[in-house]
């Protein structure tokens, strides 16, 4: 079509277009007004709960004065946003008693545990199988053939996000309390494309396009409907997008052991 | 009030000053969610959906920006995600076909551009998902380049490329299976 004959057609669908008919509008703003009332409550609600948090944060800074509460309260304020509790005591509750699995809880206050940081996989929303993430998807499940002996993800997450996005686990076999590498793959559209915002390390290629190796959380959907940024591997985090689809590898690996994981994607077979 | 300032209002929880951008947008929002799901019942539970979602995200959203891209942009996916239910889809464009509007135009030009319009859409429908979004945002909506291009979050070039592949998709599928529209509007052949 030639840009003449492409200006003439484009006119005459919007002439068309023009004349279609819609159904009349509903009353939109009126139902969502309603359902969000109770919201609004709530937040006030919250407020309240802020400021007996604010109360609490003045205790908890009188407390960080005092040397032997101090050494014990920083032993879990370096773990950063996976709060679990690091202490020498003795562990109240084993935590394959309190969970199914290796998972300890990141947002109400854990029991003191010596575990190391340990991913909250029980937590997360939205598992499947890999074959039933994959009917859910419009894109195809690409998954790592290196290192060889990787095998199949043993946890896969689907999650929404504006966008159906796959999150695909394997746990360490030598450590089965670790995550030992996770693949986000994230859908045109997205916004956690755009709320991933890591801190920029250094630029790299993958099959020749440009990706970050960089480190930084990612924001996780619990199964609560809350919303949470994230590390599952405490380690650098590479993007890269192959077409409209954006990947991104968390794992412990150096990047060139990285770049080998992100290239030798491909198809489930 | 200005949009930014109702926007950053709702943004700290003043539902109030979510409740006039609603009704400034609820148009555009439920017509593409009509466009794209062929179904009243559903294109309205996306637009809510749509808003309900949007004010729980809203502290992320940047309001130097204008509003109704975004919506656009959470009411594309929602009702693409939706459509993926095939039964659904189908069912809903069954539904769509059959209540089609009657021609009950006081004349006779009326009903013809009504029929045309019909037709075109079901042209679109023929097309794969991301060009009958683009094609609904800017031609049925009318969007210009700019605001199209910020609904897909693609640049300006991308989104004319994509429609001009879009379009010569869609003017073979009107050649072969819509004589109606190829005979065209006013003597026109579309």
């Amino acid at each position: 079509m030639t840009e003449l004959q492409q200006e003439l057609f484009e006119k005459q669908l919007v002439s068309i277009a023009r004349g279609m008919e819609y159904p009349r509008t509903p009353d939109i703003s009126g139902s969502v007004m309603r359902r969000l009332r109770p919201s609004a409550q709530l937040r006030f609600v919250s407020r309240k709960i802020a400021w007996s948090l604010a109360v609490i944060l003045v205790l908890f800074s009188s407390l960080m004065l005092i040397p032997p509460a101090r050494a014990a309260i920083l032993e879990f304020i370096q773990i950063g946003i996976v709060r679990i509790f690091r202490t020498e005591a003795t562990p109240v509750t084993p935590p394959q008693q309190e969970f199914p699995s290796t998972i300890l809880p990141v947002t109400a206050t854990p029991a003191p545990t010596s575990e190391p940081l340990i991913p909250i996989l029980e937590r997360l929303a939205g598992e499947r199988s890999l074959e039933g993430a994959q009917q859910l998807v419009d894109y195809p499940i690409l998954l790592p053939s290196y290192p060889p002996n990787l095998g199949v993800p043993d946890r896969v997450f689907v999650q929404d996000a504006d966008g159906d996005l796959t999150i695909l686990i394997w746990i360490d076999p030598e450590n089965p309390t670790q995550v030992l590498m996770s693949l986000h793959i994230i859908p045109p559209g997205s916004w956690a494309v755009k709320k991933m915002d890591p801190t920029r390390v250094q630029e790299t290629t993958v099959n020749g396009q440009r990706a970050i190796w960089a480190v930084g959380p990612y924001p996780i959907r619990f199964s609560n409907g809350n919303l949470d940024f994230v590390r599952l591997v405490d380690g650098h985090v590479l993007i890269w997008t192959d077409g409209e689809i954006t990947y991104r590898l968390e794992t412990e690996l150096d990047l060139e052991e990285a770049l080998k994981v992100a290239e030798s994607l491909e198809p489930v077979r | 009030m200005d949009e930014s300032t109702l926007v950053r209002h709702a943004a700290n929880g003043d539902a109030a000053a979510w409740e006039p951008l609603v009704l400034a947008h609820q148009e555009a929002v439920f017509r593409l969610s009509y466009l794209l799901l062929g179904d009243s019942d559903d294109a309205e539970d996306v637009a809510q959906e749509t808003f309900l979602r949007a004010w729980n995200h809203l502290k992320r959203f940047d309001v130097r920006r204008p509003l109704r891209p975004w919506l656009l942009s959470i009411a594309s996916n929602l009702a693409s995600n939706r459509r993926r239910s095939a039964g659904r889809y189908f069912a809903a464009l069954t539904r769509a076909f059959r209540n089609e509007p009657t021609s009950s135009a006081s004349t006779e030009e009326k009903s013809a551009r009504r029929t045309e319009s019909s037709e075109l859409w079901k042209a679109v429908q023929n097309l794969s998902v991301p060009d009958q979004q683009i094609i609904y945002l800017r031609y049925f909506l009318d969007l210009p380049v700019t605001e199209t291009a910020a609904v897909l979050q693609v640049a300006e070039g991308t989104v004319k490329s994509r429609l001009s592949r879009a379009l010569d998709r869609l003017r073979g599928i009107i050649q072969q299976d819509f004589p109606v529209l190829a005979e065209g509007h006013e003597g026109h052949e579309v």
